[in-house]
């Protein structure tokens, strides 16, 4: 139908946003807080709303689309009195693997190394092998060294700020269900 | 002078040609409906025309729960004040869509070119089972037999 479609809510400069991705599976349990764009000819664009149609696989909560379990659903893009303007499939999938990356996108592997006072902003990404998936997934963030590194957030859902405080070596952990990913962090002097 | 019974039979034919003008025509008047969207990987929605001796007779539909398919209805100009009803609309819905777009209707000896906007709906698959969509417009009506078929498992990774 080619009149409406559905972008992730991402800054312009913001090249790690999982958000960015729309086209992806949304990862099972996570949130994706969709922009309605719409072209619509001999008008501007009215009153949009989204419905599932498979709730069961991908809800639609408020102003979020929800992924509940692998599969499609539709997801239509309504006027108020029910008109269908467009629809896109959506699919949801599990998540097998969490990366980290700078905000500037680079991979973080491995260790990195802070000076004190230094920070360093995180963005996870979240992976069903080789597809990156998209939306916010409440990871839990820990660190087994507290005293070393703070975890600061940032304003963001999935972005997290290490902040180096004391001279020493810790793990941070971002997790989220059974998936886990780590990164080996030194505070140096 | 013919005898009665063959003027009986003679009567019998010209009503047999009444009626079988008259299916032509009904047949005939009855719009068409195309399909305007794909298929997502993996998921079906195919509709299919059920064709019998008079032609076309209704439309069949095979659609994966959870998806949507477009469609537009047509008789030589698109479908005027078009009603949709789905008989079981927990199986599979049925909704007015607007696709923003002209179609050319046919020529008649009134008019050369005309256009209207086109006349579409969306059908949604929602749960296994099998429905019937109507729809109706001035134009006349048409049935989809809808079967909604279970989405193929997925892995769970």
């Amino acid at each position: 139908m080619h009149q409406a479609t559905l972008m992730g809510q991402c800054a312009a400069d913001d090249a790690a946003c999982s958000r960015r991705h729309p086209v992806a599976p949304i990862a099972i349990g996570a949130r994706f807080h969709p922009e309605v764009e719409a072209e619509i000819a001999g008008t501007t664009v009215p009153n949009l709303r989204l419905e599932s149609a498979a709730p069961d696989i991908l809800a639609v909560d408020g102003d979020a689309l929800v992924a509940k379990q692998a599969g499609a659903s539709a997801v239509l893009i309504s006027t108020d009195d029910g008109s269908v303007v467009d629809f896109i499939h959506v699919w949801a999938a599990p998540i097998t693997r969490i990366s980290l990356a700078r905000r500037d996108g680079d991979r973080l592997s491995g260790a990195v190394g802070l000076a004190i006072g230094e920070d360093l902003t995180i963005a996870p990404a979240l992976w069903n092998g080789a597809q990156k998936l998209t939306g916010d997934a409440d990871l839990a963030w820990t660190s087994s060294n507290p005293n070393a590194i703070e975890i600061l957030r940032d304003g963001s859902t999935d972005r997290r700020r290490l902040r180096a405080r004391a001279p020493g070596k810790t793990t941070l952990t971002v997790a989220f269900g059974d998936e886990k990913t780590t990164l080996d962090v030194e505070v140096v002097p | 002078m013919r005898p009665e019974s063959e003027d009986r039979h003679l009567l019998g034919l010209v009503w047999g040609a009444i009626a079988v003008a008259i299916i032509l025509a009904l047949t005939a008047c009855n719009p068409t409906l195309t399909v305007e969207s794909p298929a997502p990987p993996g998921r079906t929605a195919r509709v299919d025309e059920v064709r019998g001796f008079w032609g076309l007779q209704s439309y069949r539909m095979e659609v994966t729960a959870g998806v949507a398919v477009a469609m537009t209805c047509e008789q030589a100009r698109p479908c005027e004040h078009m009603k949709l009803i789905s008989d079981n609309p927990e199986i599979a819905e049925v909704r007015p869509a607007s696709l923003s777009l002209l179609k050319a209707s046919a020529a008649t000896y009134t008019t050369y070119h005309d256009q209207q906007t086109a006349a579409a709906l969306v059908v949604i698959g929602k749960h296994p089972g099998k429905t019937t969509i109507r729809v109706t417009a001035e134009e006349g009506h048409r049935e989809i037999a809808v079967e909604v078929v279970a989405a193929p498992q997925t892995a769970a990774r």
